[in-house]
């Protein structure tokens, strides 16, 4: 008796957030998957959905063996994974160096830490898409801060000017890569500083007394001590490449068009980038694809990582 | 590490002499910033009473068939509702479009130099501030380099350079945001001459608050025909409004779900509880990416697509929220709550007055960060807006939206920038410690 009032009290007090975890959360995982299956309406409405059984994930994944060689069903697909894995690979060693170099000048009896603390973590809380735009602005050519800048340096007939960063394929990613290492920064740097007040002094002195030098006793005793920290950004950053999209739309809308093997491709079109356009266009079965395509190796590499790390602990 | 004495002072001076460059174009820029702010809204201030008599004298303006729309008659209106801020500023571009006017021209022209004149006033003001902000750093450390002993003066070179370096890495990190301010006071076209002399100059020499206007659309006249009317509403003000009470709704029902949730998990006996939760936390690991096509079809099925309620309900399921709470909550003693349980307290009345009263600071850690979220929520506003029905339109949507129009006109966009990082950058400096607490206490944890 005792129990089952219990246990309704408590289902009582879960009933709001059970119910919308359920529809939302839950029950997307399973309806994404249906519709997957169907195809484009013509007329983007919802309604004249067309079953088209595994077309979407062959069109997709699928390739033909011609005699020129593999040709995929949908090269821009595997394009953007390429992207999205650039932009990981670029954004997340670059935003652990910026946030552990904060991290380690800000690791000092300092009077006005927690003003360069709160300095530093502002920007990760103002809006994606508005510090985006700014970025995008500061690196327009002609008008942009970047571009005036140099004018004053190098004059008016330099590439800063002239093109701009972001219509350059090759710089690009690099620069909204920059920019957002610059915003996330501080997270980052929060996290190193907690962890690097619970290194106890001792195994400094000790090193110390060891004689080791000052890189020794960061490359072997502050990194590995760190790991844990290092390992979350990791994880997280992998996620974000996968989500990245209101920087990519913000700043460059998956431009500039590069031509690849006869293909028309965005350099920096991620992964999330080519799924919302895809969305846009009205292909919601194959938006629904992509994503269970998202889901599936996210999962792969979390699964891979945890494999990683736990081989590491023992 | 021996440093020899000439070496160290060779240090100190290249140093001090870097902090005097680095403290005076700071302070400069900012002081520049502050006088430039303080005489745009004074010296349109002063304007305005002028201004509210020119109502009278151009009210045959519009019937001259004028399509430049007066100014004249909105203005004591809009006078009356802000007075502070927006009543003169009003006033100071009301009086632009109404060049053709031979008083309102003059007045435009009186505003113009009234602002930039004032500012020109306070510019040795500001140099003087930061020369002396300078040099008062200068006679600190050089009284501190005096004071230092000798063989301690490796250490104080160092924390010399360590604050030098922070600073500049402050500048870099938070310059887009001052050029962002700077730039939306900039009068249209001149935008692109930052300073030819001083590139790192950025404070604008003639501010004018004509950009603000025009993104909140208050120089466009009031009496204007009802189609106009909703084509007046679709500004910055509109869209502010409507990310305030999508972003404060959502975040307020997220922290009560979710705390009620969280005492459950924390507190409260449930069969399958561990399992329950293990599937929440799956949840987690699932890209947000995904969810996009199935819960636009739910939305729009729903019959919810353009409703401010759509902007947020598929996000009020917070796992996230779950987590928080749950971790924060089971550090709550049992024996409180038995003891309130004797006393014959309800169900409901444990958790409002023991659990609520006690998780205070970590709810409003939530609400904050569910707000932020909310705030900057931008692909699923912009997947569920309905452009016909421009009063659903919230800040980043109608910033995109915006930065279509108007695309190469930095000022405008500055401005209309401003809307959503002024208020949340206000907030951080209010409540940061929730804020950095909230946001990076999930990754210490693991």
């Amino acid at each position: 008796m005792q129990n089952t009032r219990e246990t309704t009290n408590s289902l009582l007090f879960l009933a709001p957030f059970l119910i919308l975890f359920a529809i939302f959360l839950i029950f997307p995982i399973g309806y994404s998957f249906y519709l997957s299956f169907f195809g484009s309406p013509r007329d983007f409405s919802l309604a004249n959905l067309e079953y088209v059984g595994f077309a979407n994930y062959s069109n997709l994944l699928g390739f033909s063996v011609g005699p020129t060689g593999i040709s995929l069903n949908d090269p821009a697909f595997w394009w953007s994974l390429g992207v999205t894995l650039l932009y990981g690979g670029l954004s997340i060693p670059l935003g652990i160096t910026a946030s552990l170099a904060l991290a380690l000048l800000l690791h000092n009896k300092l009077a006005g830490k927690d003003f360069f603390r709160s300095a530093f973590f502002l920007p990760n809380v103002l809006d994606m898409l508005v510090v985006g735009v700014i970025w995008g602005l500061i690196y327009a050519p002609k008008y942009g801060a970047l571009a005036q800048v140099m004018n004053f340096f190098l004059g008016p007939d330099q590439f800063f000017n002239t093109t701009g960063l972001l219509a350059n394929p090759y710089t690009a990613m690099p620069a909204v890569v920059l920019a957002m290492v610059l915003k996330g920064a501080g997270f980052g740097m929060i996290l190193f500083l907690a962890a690097l007040q619970n290194i106890p002094d001792a195994v400094y002195e000790a090193a110390d007394i060891d004689g080791a030098t000052h890189w020794e006793q960061f490359w072997h005793i502050t990194l590995p001590l760190l790991r844990p920290i290092l390992f979350f950004m990791v994880v997280t950053g992998i996620i974000g490449s996968l989500n990245a999209f209101t920087e990519i739309y913000a700043m460059t809308a998956g431009g500039p068009q590069v031509v690849v093997a006869g293909e028309t491709l965005g350099s920096t079109s991620v992964v999330g980038y080519y799924l919302y356009k895809q969305f846009e266009a009205g292909r919601y079965g194959y938006a629904a694809a992509i994503s269970y395509v998202l889901l599936a190796l996210t999962l792969m590499l979390t699964f891979l990582q945890q494999r990683l790390f736990a081989g590491k602990k023992n | 590490m021996e440093q020899s004495s000439a070496f160290r002072v060779a240090a100190f001076v290249a140093l001090t002499a870097g902090m005097v460059l680095l403290s005076f174009g700071i302070s400069g820029q900012i002081f520049k910033f502050g006088s430039m702010v303080l005489s745009s809204m004074t010296a349109s201030s002063e304007i305005s009473s002028p201004t509210e008599s020119v109502p009278a004298g151009s009210s045959g303006m519009p019937a001259a068939g004028d399509p430049t729309p007066s100014v004249g008659g909105e203005t004591p209106v809009a006078v009356g509702s802000t007075p502070s801020v927006g009543g003169g500023t009003l006033a100071a571009v009301g009086s632009k479009p109404l060049a053709d006017g031979p008083t309102p021209a003059g007045s435009a022209m009186v505003l113009k130099s009234a602002a930039t004149l004032r500012m020109a006033g306070l510019a040795p003001l500001a140099n003087g501030l930061a020369a002396l902000v300078s040099l008062i750093l200068m006679a600190f450390v050089l009284r501190r380099w005096i004071a230092t002993q000798a063989d301690l003066r490796g250490r104080f070179l160092k924390t010399f350079f360590l604050y030098e370096a922070l600073s500049m890495a402050v500048v870099v990190v938070l310059f887009p945001f001052f050029w962002m301010l700077c730039t939306s006071f900039k009068p249209s076209g001149q935008e692109l001459i930052i300073n030819e002399a001083n590139p790192f100059d950025i404070v604008p020499n003639e501010p004018t608050t004509a950009n603000f206007l025009k993104v909140l659309k208050w120089d466009k006249p009031a009496g204007a025909p009802v189609e106009d009317e909703i084509e007046r509403k679709k500004n910055f003000s509109t869209y502010f409004l409507n990310s305030l009470l999508v972003a404060s709704t959502a975040a307020f029902l997220v922290t009560l779900f979710s705390s009620m949730a969280g005492y459950v998990f924390a507190k409260k006996e449930l069969p399958y509880k561990g399992y329950l939760f293990a599937l929440l936390m799956g949840t987690m690991m699932i890209p947000g990416m995904m969810y996009m096509v199935p819960q636009f079809f739910m939305i729009s099925k729903m019959g919810l697509c353009g409703s401010k309620l759509a902007m947020f309900l598929p996000h009020l399921a917070s796992v996230f929220g779950v987590f928080m709470l749950k971790q924060f909550m089971e550090t709550i003693p049992g024996s409180l709550l038995e003891a309130a349980r004797i006393d014959g307290a309800s169900e409901w009345q444990l958790f409002s007055i023991i659990i609520v009263p006690l998780s205070m600071p970590i709810l409003l850690t939530l609400f904050l960060l569910t707000f932020l979220f909310h705030w900057s929520n931008f692909l699923w506003q912009l997947i569920v807006t309905d452009f016909a029905n421009p009063l659903s339109i919230t800040l980043p949507v109608g910033l995109a939206l915006f930065r279509g129009q108007y695309t190469s006109d930095l000022g405008l966009i500055m401005s209309a920038s401003c809307f959503s990082i002024v208020p949340i950058a206000v907030l951080f400096m209010i409540a940061q410690r929730y804020f950095i607490e909230g946001m990076t206490q999930g990754a210490v944890k693991e």
